[in-house]
């Protein structure tokens, strides 16, 4: 599992590639907390190249977007593979996060 | 069946003895990944023994049980104790600790086995408590509970590590009517909304025809008859109509002695 971050359009885009497990999750974690700790107010992840999300991994990302909606922060969900946003469906968490098709689209209608 | 099913758990003639007493008498049976596949049968007939093999809890005396590909008599502890991350386990009284509340209850696995921080684990255990549907529990006791409250928390705390196969020890025994149903209904949707593998061990008829995709009948630690649940269902072979019918005359004696009785009162 990788993070890799971009600023884009005066937006920060992170890059995750590998599986959002058990095992990875703590490391997503800890990268997104130095975003967090800077208080980044627009947050697009690129989940294209994720191949796998467990439930500590889903519970990751409603924990991060939890600390950034302490400061007002947004976080954006992008390119989610079929089998993983049934995932987010399932556990009704599509509704709590703004999923959005492509990584483009999410940067040019982030207002 | 269809051939291009992967077999997730596969037992090829597995013999158990306890003393004399041979328990398992030749078991192979194959179950595929995604399914309902019930084991059903008497008090005594070995499905519990046989699902403690399939969990790596016992050893078969002769014969290979494997699970996600791996035979487990062949495991050293660690190799076993991965495979055992990889399942989840559904016992009959729900297993709970008692001193601990729903929440540590549930979270046990993931403080024991991750490096998960505190603030995750309670998100992931607020969405497992919210599929079985008590989410906002997490502060009870469990002798707070009522026992199928009781049984979902168990079923809560065995889908908290995503388990690819679950293992559910009589689910609905001692449960009335509808909550058996409720449990049922919520090991169909748990099945087939996450994808996981369900062995269900029971004698609950209402239950087995309800969930089951494909069914096991053991007698006397050997498979009777195994087949889609259908099949099982309208089967012609006596013991398995007097199983199903609930009858106390047929084929299977429920006073089985071998010696004579007379004979073994002044041995």
């Amino acid at each position: 599992m990788a993070v890799k971050i971009e600023e884009k359009n005066n937006l920060t885009v992170c890059y995750i590639d590998g599986e959002i497990d058990i095992n990875t999750s703590p490391d997503i974690k800890k990268a997104f907390e130095k975003l967090i700790a800077k208080k980044v107010p627009k947050i697009v992840i690129n989940l294209a190249k994720v191949t796998y999300v467990d439930s500590s991994g889903l519970a990751t990302l409603v924990e991060i977007l939890k600390n950034m909606r302490t400061y007002g922060g947004r976080m954006r969900l992008t390119n989610m593979a079929h089998k993983i946003k049934s995932l987010f469906e399932i556990t009704k968490l599509e509704k709590l996060f703004e999923i959005i098709e492509d990584e483009a689209e999410a940067i040019t209608t982030f207002i | 069946m269809d051939t291009e099913k992967e077999v997730i758990i596969s037992a090829r003639n597995v013999v158990k003895k306890f003393g004399e007493r041979a328990v398992l008498n030749g078991i192979t049976l194959d179950i595929y990944r995604g399914e309902t596949f019930v084991i059903m049968g008497g008090s005594g007939c070995g499905k519990s023994t046989f699902l403690r093999h399939l969990i790596g809890a016992l050893k078969p005396d002769s014969g290979k049980v494997s699970v996600l590909g791996k035979d487990l008599s062949g495991l050293d502890e660690d190799a076993l104790d991965a495979v055992k991350k990889k399942i989840g386990m559904c016992f009959q009284s729900a297993a709970l600790f008692d001193s601990m509340t729903v929440g540590e209850n549930v979270s046990l696995p993931l403080r024991e086995h991750t490096k998960l921080d505190r603030s995750v684990i309670d998100i992931v255990v607020k969405m497992k408590l919210e599929m079985v549907g008590l989410r906002g529990f997490e502060d009870l006791m469990p002798s707070q509970l009522s026992g199928g409250m009781r049984k979902r928390v168990g079923l809560a705390r065995a889908i908290v590590m995503d388990p690819e196969i679950i293992f559910y020890d009589e689910p609905t025994a001692g449960l009335d009517p509808i909550v058996a149903g409720v449990i049922d209904k919520l090991i169909l949707d748990l099945s087939k909304k996450l994808s996981i593998t369900s062995v269900v061990v029971t004698h609950d008829m209402k239950s087995v025809f309800s969930i089951a995709d494909r069914v096991a009948m053991l007698y006397e630690g050997r498979v009777l008859e195994v087949g889609e649940s259908d099949t099982v269902k309208n089967s012609k072979n006596p013991m398995v109509r007097q199983f199903i019918a609930g009858s106390p005359d047929g084929p299977i004696k429920f006073f089985q002695q071998k010696d004579d009785y007379l004979e073994q009162l002044i041995k």
